[in-house]
């Protein structure tokens, strides 16, 4: 067992290393992306130009400049911005997380009870509309793209009807919630619906085929040959059985969330989470933040990915031979 | 300079409803509450109006806060407010505040030594915002620090500087003690120069210039503060979150035309608000003010619900079209004027956002700068021999005639432009044009971050692409000697920002006695300027569009607007009582 966990950490080195290699190859084969220009300033003599080139290693060979920026990510822990110059990269990033995960926690909460809840209704109701009429919100939901709901329920809720239904709403951005828990939860409220609204439509729709198909199952059948009332086959049986499949969902999609896959809903609403510095950093070929930001989210989704691996190789012996 | 987030610009026709109602807003900009004198200069400091917190957003944070580097007209604003040199630009209204006065220095400089000696006399009993007193070794020290963190104008602004030249080659250590000679007893500051220089007084003017403490960090200082000596201090800087500057406690005003007292007790600015939000923000009473330009899609309901809170002022700035004189069909001059005769200036104002917000122009320097005069060779009726006096219309036959003899009919043509809504609009039209008088153009859009340096350099065989210049002080010098002399071509570097390459030995003679003249004439030398300018339009190395306006939409609270043609909204004038 430890030296298949061994080997499932080598591979996760490996593929971090991958990613950052890659990250690093294509920002520098951008073409008229080098940097040194734009860190130097307008119209800077061309000896200032050379100066920015030896101060942020961009006279050295790329393999070299690699190395250099992984030792000031890694070791030193002192990389800085290109465009932010100063600014340095880490702290930035771990600024940013509480944030995010205020984010992600929040519209997490609300989509598992919304997907949970409704998917169980859709799937056992015995009102005939009941059901379309849940299946057809949730494509809705899925359907709708996140910048575009966010922009207009802050349309509504910051613009239009902001002098009288929504009078209480603080403006736009986040602050900590440490700082202020009531203007926490209320800048939340509508970052947590927009975000959770599309994973709920997917929740709803996942939940209620599989607990669709589980009802199917021989042991549901022999649970209603044995008298089992229709509720306790549904909660008991079909519901809990069908959770297993929204447990590892979830696990995948919080993992992406938190690393950074809640980008457009960040800048929507203005929080200034792991999303909207990834998203900053790219529209300025900021590639210091850049490789910071992927590094994470990429730690996140293979750390995610080992750690099932792991977990399915506790569960299963066979998978340990692989 | 190059406005930083003019890629954000994005304004469409629909301003053109606007017009009705920006009537309400004054172009004169000095709204109600702002009383100024007859000089010019703003009323005394009144007390009864200080306080609040003053509120901006922007969409990202401007970079460095280091004033001896950042270059972008977001931070400029705040310098003023904040830090200070030896000179400064006036706080006045209109072309007041393209006026140069003492700051911590007490008088304007005497000049001696034929324009290459100048000496200032040091305000005595300033201090720094750590409470340190300000000396002249401080002032040494900020004019060595000018090259040894590598500042973006070191070789542009500050070469002509005694000692600078070794300084340049050599950052660190740097040591200026024949260029600024200083005498702690009697307070002077002599600069010395290599060659007398027209504009120096507007240069050490700029925030590149100020004056910091002798012990401020010797690389660019980041994030970390250094401390002022104006009405404002910074507190706190996180580019990803917001900047925070409070009064500053050893503050006393000295001069009320460089440095007055400023009104608001903090000033918070937050970064992360998309360009929409900030509009919501500022309606709403939120904030008080956004720093990126406008969206279209909401000009239309801040002209007709708040018009009277839109402010909207003439820039010295132009949008214009580099044509690449060393690469086919542009090294042909009739293709070149061709490009220049076939351009609606209309068409382009009005995609910018109507003529509100822009004006058409076809000479070099923008209108309300100095060296501008009122004329138009591209136009109909107008010829580079007798040029109309003002653009009024295409002349899309001669441009196709001009094409015709020039013997490029036919040839691809690529337009390289931002990637940003109305950049690729225009260059959408501009490819429209191109293809009318002969030519097979293809469009290039790039992102907006890295269009500007990718123009430059000549390995990327950049053909026409579209650009703007914001002045960085008013001297005709930086439009024209800047942008078109050989000086400013470095073939193969992305720092190259004679886009254009083009060189014109007999021009820079030219440009250089007009330097000269200026030291000693300025109205002289401006009309040489203005003949200059007449001269490169003739030679065509661009197509000047338009020259585009400043629009300020501020919230209810905020009161006592005035606007510098230098720095743009005056920050620390704003009331919020």
């Amino acid at each position: 067992m430890s030296k298949f966990i061994l080997k499932r950490i080598a591979a996760m080195i490996f593929v971090l290393f991958s990613i950052s290699v890659l990250v690093f190859l294509i920002f520098f084969a951008t073409p008229g992306v080098d940097p040194a220009a734009r860190i130097a300033g307008r119209n800077a003599d061309q000896l200032t130009l050379q100066q920015v080139r030896v101060s942020f290693e961009l006279d050295k060979p790329l393999p070299l400049r690699y190395l250099s920026m992984m030792r000031h990510l890694f070791i030193s822990q002192d990389l800085t911005s290109y465009v932010n110059r100063g600014a340095k990269v880490l702290p930035q990033l771990f600024q940013a997380i509480p944030a995010t995960l205020s984010l992600v926690f929040g519209a997490a909460l609300i989509w598992l009870c919304v997907g949970i809840f409704l998917g169980i209704a859709a799937a056992s109701s015995k009102r005939k509309w009941m059901d379309p009429t849940i299946s057809f919100l949730g494509i809705v939901g899925i359907s709708l793209p996140v910048y575009w709901l966010g922009e207009v329920v802050n349309l509504i809720t910051q613009s239009k009807l902001h002098n009288s239904v929504f009078s209480w709403l603080p403006p736009l951005g986040y602050v900590p919630l440490t700082q202020d828990p009531l203007g926490w939860f209320l800048r939340m409220i509508f970052p947590w619906m927009t975000l959770a609204l599309l994973y709920a439509g997917i929740y709803i729709r996942v939940l209620r085929s599989e607990i669709l198909s589980v009802m199917k199952e021989d042991y549901i059948k022999t649970e209603r040959a044995k008298g089992a009332s229709e509720k306790r086959i549904l909660y008991k049986h079909a519901t809990r059985m069908s959770l297993i499949t929204i447990v590892s969902l979830f696990g995948l999609d919080f993992g992406a969330l938190v690393g950074g896959s809640a980008l457009l809903t960040e800048v929507v609403f203005g929080i200034q989470g792991v999303g909207r510095l990834t998203f900053s950093a790219l529209q300025n070929f900021d590639l210091p933040v850049i490789m910071a930001t992927v590094m994470y989210a990429s730690f996140f989704v293979v750390l995610a990915n080992a750690i099932v691996d792991v977990v399915y190789a506790l569960l299963d012996p066979r998978v340990r031979r692989v | 300079m190059r406005k930083r987030s003019i890629i954000l610009v994005s304004m469409l026709a629909t301003a053109t409803l606007l017009l009705s109602a920006c009537g309400g807003s004054s172009d004169s900009n000095s709204s109600a509450g702002s009383d100024t004198t007859t000089k010019g200069s703003f009323a005394a400091y009144d007390e009864t109006k200080a306080g609040g917190i003053l509120k901006f957003v922007a969409a990202g944070a401007g970079g460095t806060l280091d004033p001896k580097v950042n270059y972008t007209a977001q931070y400029w604003q705040l310098y003023q407010a904040s830090y200070d040199g030896l000179l400064a630009f006036k706080y006045a209204d209109d072309e007041g505040s393209f006026e140069v006065v003492p700051d911590l220095a007490e008088a304007l400089p005497e000049i001696t030594n034929d324009g290459k000696t100048l000496t200032f006399t040091l305000r005595k009993g300033i201090k720094f915002s750590d409470g340190t007193d300000v000396t002249v070794a401080d002032v040494k020290a900020s004019f060595e620090r000018i090259f040894t963190v590598s500042s973006p104008t070191a070789g542009g602004f500050y070469n002509g500087i005694v000692g600078a030249d070794a300084c340049l080659k050599k950052p660190a250590g740097c040591k200026l003690d024949a260029g600024v000679v200083v005498d702690p007893a009697t307070n002077s500051v002599v600069i010395n120069l290599i060659a007398p220089d027209e504009t120096i007084i507007s240069k050490l003017a700029v925030p590149h210039a100020v004056i910091n403490p002798a012990g401020s960090p010797t690389t660019d200082a980041g994030t970390t503060i250094i401390p002022t000596t104006g009405p404002y201090m910074y507190k706190s800087y996180d580019p990803n979150k917001s900047l925070i500057m409070v009064r500053n406690p050893y503050f006393k005003e000295w001069s009320h035309d460089a440095q007055p007292q400023g009104y608001p007790d903090e000033i918070h600015y937050t970064f992360g608000l998309t360009a929409t939000a900030q509009v919501t923000a500022v309606e709403n009473d939120q904030a008080n003010w956004g720093y990126d330009p406008i969206p279209s899609d909401r000009l239309n309901e801040i002209g007709t619900k708040y018009a009277d809170q839109v402010h909207v002022n003439p820039l010295t700035a132009m949008w214009y079209l580099p044509m690449n004189v060393n690469l086919a069909p542009f090294n042909n001059l009739k293709a070149r004027q061709a490009v220049n005769y076939a351009l609606d200036r209309a068409a382009m104002v009005k995609i910018f956002g109507g003529d509100k917000l822009a004006a058409p122009v076809c000479s070099f320097l923008p209108p309300g700068f100095p060296g501008h005069e009122d004329y138009c060779q591209y136009t109909v009726g107008g010829t580079p021999e007798a040029p109309a006096t003002a653009w009024t219309a295409p002349d899309l036959a001669k441009a196709k005639a001009l094409v015709e003899e020039s013997g490029t009919k036919g040839q691809a043509v690529g337009i390289v432009v931002s990637d940003d809504e109305v950049n690729k609009q225009m260059g959408e039209y501009i490819q429209s044009v191109l293809n009318q008088i002969g030519y097979k153009a293809t469009l290039k859009p790039i992102s907006g971050n890295i269009q500007f340096t990718y123009i430059q350099n000549t390995k990327n065989k950049v053909q026409i692409s579209l650009s703007q210049w914001y002045q960085d002080y008013p001297a005709a010098s930086d439009f024209l000697y800047i942008l078109l002399s050989c000086g400013s071509f470095t073939p193969g570097s992305d720092s190259s920002i004679n886009m254009a390459g083009y060189c014109n030995k007999a021009l820079d003679v030219k440009m250089q006695k007009a330097m000269d003249l200026g030291l000693t004439d300025p109205a002289a030398a401006n009309k040489l300027w203005a003949s200059i300018d007449k001269e490169v339009m003739a030679d065509a190395p661009v197509a000047v569009a338009f020259t585009p306006k400043q629009l300020d939409f501020i919230s209810k609270s905020t009161k006592n607007y005035h606007f510098s043609k230098q720095y743009k909204m005056f920050v620390s004038q704003i009331q919020l009582k």
